[in-house]
């Protein structure tokens, strides 16, 4: 293929065996290409000018403006950290009781807190305390509570942790039960929440109930756990045991997940974050603690 | 033609090349809509160590980069340096030996690394074993590629050339500096680096493996196969020259800008910096002569779908070696570093500028190669758009949800409280993760069409030897 331009270019010629040999035109550079590129090169000479830039033998150019990376990010967190202050100051000398009444101190510790919540708690226990499906982490956005919602057990419960054990039935499980028996314990506890029907089930797993089970023991003699009911007129221990009877349930309140939880048992834990986590070493100071606590108690379900 | 010249030419190492190239695009993009949705779905990895995020994502930029582009380059530079020199490849054994040599070590990678067995630096994964494997077959390519240079019986050495040697020269010398071990076990060794000057090498290599590998190299292929397909002269010898010697002086300084706000000395962060953005011009000359070289030619455009895939790619090269200067300023870089803004950048660079450049390279070459015509012009065209759209939809939710992240990191309340958690900014990036995923999805189907059409073009042409052009 003829080109009108043949002059133009640099008069070399490869691989010309087989269609359109190359070829090069010997354009000058475009002025427009040339002067940015003398600019990008002005622009850096200004910026070696200004921020630390050249080794030398004993150190390095500091520049004019007197900044570096590490001290830009200090200064930001400085200036964070200024703000914080003022009213993590008055947080360490006050009581969670006094913190709560004073508004701009709690509007502070829920805007610290949900930042805190957001990277430790919500993991386990959902955005803003909703709850994972999953299953066995309490939803803290609610009023049903296991130990407690009031300012101190919360700031407790973080702290130091909490254990909830529910002991195996089946004995298969290494329990004491049948499997008819554990069937009539489930239909028994359904009932509670008006989730079954079945009388005859329903009246063995109530004897079983108060009796040979004895898990009225903890969760109380109308079930209603161990926080809200009482045995024999007095308080269980507060080991956590839950309501069975609002329907609020801690791992499912389906048939084959209330029977699993009653065949098998349930070791719930919650990690103590005032002493550091075992696995990650990971551990919450207590003014972090006492910010956790106003967030969590504004979750909805505060005492 | 020449047919007695042709025959003295190796293609057969070129045509193994060519189709190793188009087999690994599609594992390679296939890895990463995998991946790309395990981001978006995390549950879809079944909780099998083997096909886990942290175990394909290494495959996929390995599988992308170095066996598909590096099948590509092999291919291509095996092509351009016979042609251009009118001579038969230095040596058969040597050519053979770096076909082979370098598909065992894409087999020893795809073995390793789902398995977990790497050292861990970002696309520098292999293993001390096959880091000297690949070493081997880095010398014999450039014993090869320079021996046919030696034997050129052209007085002068064209430009794609230059641009190929460089990128040979200087791969060998990044992959042996950064993989200085010693090793402890057939599995493991330890870097003579440490430390900071351990993450400056990294880096040093990280970016001019983008400098030489998917830039220089790349722009070599261009400066062959535009003017070819173009029925043009090169835009600008002059041009050629300047940016040739500025890009491939000011790449290599450019590595710290990876490592702003770390450990790294602010002095060495600033040369990063300020070389990155010397380099924009230089990096923009191969674009100008590349689209500049359709001067006079712009109506090809409307008939020429492969040459519609070297200006949009030339386009992305633009846009790409733009927005990679502007991030490398420290304040620009403190909002995008460590956001999805640098995978968008990142992808912007390799969908749109080396995937599209070697589509249009494979579609020029392999219908040469097996001296017949592509199957279908048609479906060159089904590829462009599907590409071109694929990639639009892969880069632009990564901007939005890179910039997204950035400002939700760090952003503070009026009390100096972080206004966000990291999870909920995690939470905040999944609709941008389904886009991203759905564009490589369209950019994969692409990769499917061209092998559906090569693989019709390399069976018409076995069937019908005598329809050769």
């Amino acid at each position: 293929m003829a080109d009108n331009k043949d002059l133009d270019t640099t008069g070399h010629k490869w691989d010309d065996d087989e269609g359109f040999p190359l070829q090069e035109y010997n354009n000058p550079l475009p002025k427009w290409w040339l002067n940015s590129f003398y600019a990008t090169i002005i622009w850096s000479v200004v910026y070696w000018v200004l921020y630390p830039a050249w080794p030398l033998p004993d150190g390095f150019t500091p520049g004019t403006l007197g900044t570096t990376m590490r001290g830009e990010y200090q200064k930001e967190m400085d200036e964070a950290k200024a703000k914080q202050k003022v009213f993590n100051d008055k947080l360490d000398k006050l009581s969670l009781k006094e913190i709560s009444k004073d508004n701009q101190l709690l509007q502070f510790s829920i805007s610290g807190g949900k930042a805190l919540f957001g990277d430790n708690c919500a993991p386990c226990h959902g955005p803003a305390g909703i709850g994972v499906k999953a299953g066995g982490f309490p939803t803290l956005a609610d009023d049903d509570w296991l130990f407690g919602g009031d300012l101190d057990t919360i700031q407790e419960t973080i702290t130091n942790g909490r254990n909830g054990q529910m002991p195996a039935h089946a004995k298969a499980a290494g329990g004491n039960f049948t499997d008819a028996q554990v069937d009539d314990l489930t239909q028994y506890v359904l009932s509670l929440s008006g989730k079954s029907t079945d009388k005859p089930a329903i009246t063995r797993g109530d004897a079983l109930f108060r009796g040979e089970a004895a898990c009225t023991t903890c969760h109380g003699d109308k079930g209603n756990g161990s926080l809200k009911g009482t045995v024999n007129g007095e308080k269980p221990p507060q080991v956590g045991a839950p309501n069975l009877t609002d329907g609020i349930w801690l791992y499912g309140g389906d048939q084959k997940t209330v029977r699993e939880s009653i065949a098998k048992g349930r070791m719930g834990e919650m990690p103590a974050w005032g002493a550091g986590i075992k696995e990650s070493g990971r551990q919450l100071s207590a003014l972090d603690i006492k910010k956790l606590t106003i967030y969590v108690h504004s979750l909805g379900g505060g005492q | 033609m020449d047919q007695n010249l042709a025959r003295t030419y190796d293609y057969e190492v070129i045509k193994k090349f060519s189709i190793g190239a188009v087999i690994y695009a599609v594992v390679g993009f296939l890895v990463g809509v995998i991946i790309a949705l395990e981001l978006t779905f995390p549950e879809l990895n079944a909780n099998i160590p083997y096909i886990s995020f942290g175990r394909l994502r290494p495959l996929h930029t390995s599988a992308v980069i170095f066996a598909f582009g590096g099948s590509v380059l092999f291919a291509c530079s095996y092509y351009i340096v016979q042609r251009t020199c009118k001579a038969r490849l230095f040596s058969d054994f040597l050519s053979n030996f770096t076909f082979w040599g370098w598909n065992l070590v894409v087999v020893l990678v795809v073995i390793t690394y789902p398995l977990g067995i790497t050292q861990g630096k970002e696309y520098a994964e292999p293993i001390w074993p096959i880091d000297l494997l690949i070493t081997v077959v880095w010398v014999a390519y450039f014993i090869n590629f320079v021996g046919t240079l030696a034997r050129r019986k052209e007085p002068h050495i064209y430009v794609a050339n230059w641009f190929l040697l460089s990128f040979i020269i200087t791969v060998a010398i990044l992959h042996i500096t950064n993989n200085l071990a010693i090793p402890v076990s057939l599995t493991d060794s330890y870097p003579v680096w440490a430390g900071v000057q351990d993450a400056m090498i990294q880096w040093w290599y990280g970016h001019n493996a983008v400098g030489f590998f998917l830039t220089a190299a790349f722009l070599g292929l261009m400066y062959y196969f535009v003017p070819k397909q173009a029925e043009r002269p090169v835009y600008s010898y002059r041009l050629s020259i300047v940016h040739f010697w500025a890009l491939v002086f000011m790449y290599i300084w450019a590595g710290p800008h990876h490592l702003h706000y770390t450990a790294l000395p602010d002095w060495a962060s600033t040369l990063g910096a300020t070389f990155s953005i010397m380099l924009l011009l230089p990096s923009w000359g191969g674009m100008i002569n590349g689209i500049m070289t359709l001067s006079g030619a712009w109506h090809k455009l409307r008939t020429d779908p492969i040459l519609r895939f070297f200006i949009v790619s030339l386009s992305f090269y633009g846009m790409s070696t733009f927005e990679g200067p502007m991030m490398s300023i420290k304040a620009v870089n403190a909002l995008s570093h460590y956001t999805d803004w640098t995978i968008g950048h990142v992808h912007s660079g390799a969908l749109g500028w080396v995937a599209m450049v070697s589509f249009a390279c494979l579609y020029h070459m392999m219908p040469r190669l097996w001296n017949t015509q592509l199957y279908s012009l048609r479906l060159v065209n089904v590829h462009f758009w599907l590409a071109t759209i694929g990639v639009v939809i892969y880069i632009v939710p990564m901007w939005i949800s890179g910039i997204m992240q950035g400002l939700m990191w760090r952003a503070y309340d009026s009390f100096g409280n972080l206004s966000y958690s990291f999870a909920e900014t995690v939470g905040a990036m999944h609709p941008y993760y389904l886009f991203r995923a759905i564009g490589g999805i369209v950019f994969l189907v692409g990769a499917l069409v061209m092998v559906y059409n090569i693989a019709k073009t390399i069976a018409g042409a076995n069937q019908n030897p005598a329809k050769a052009v």
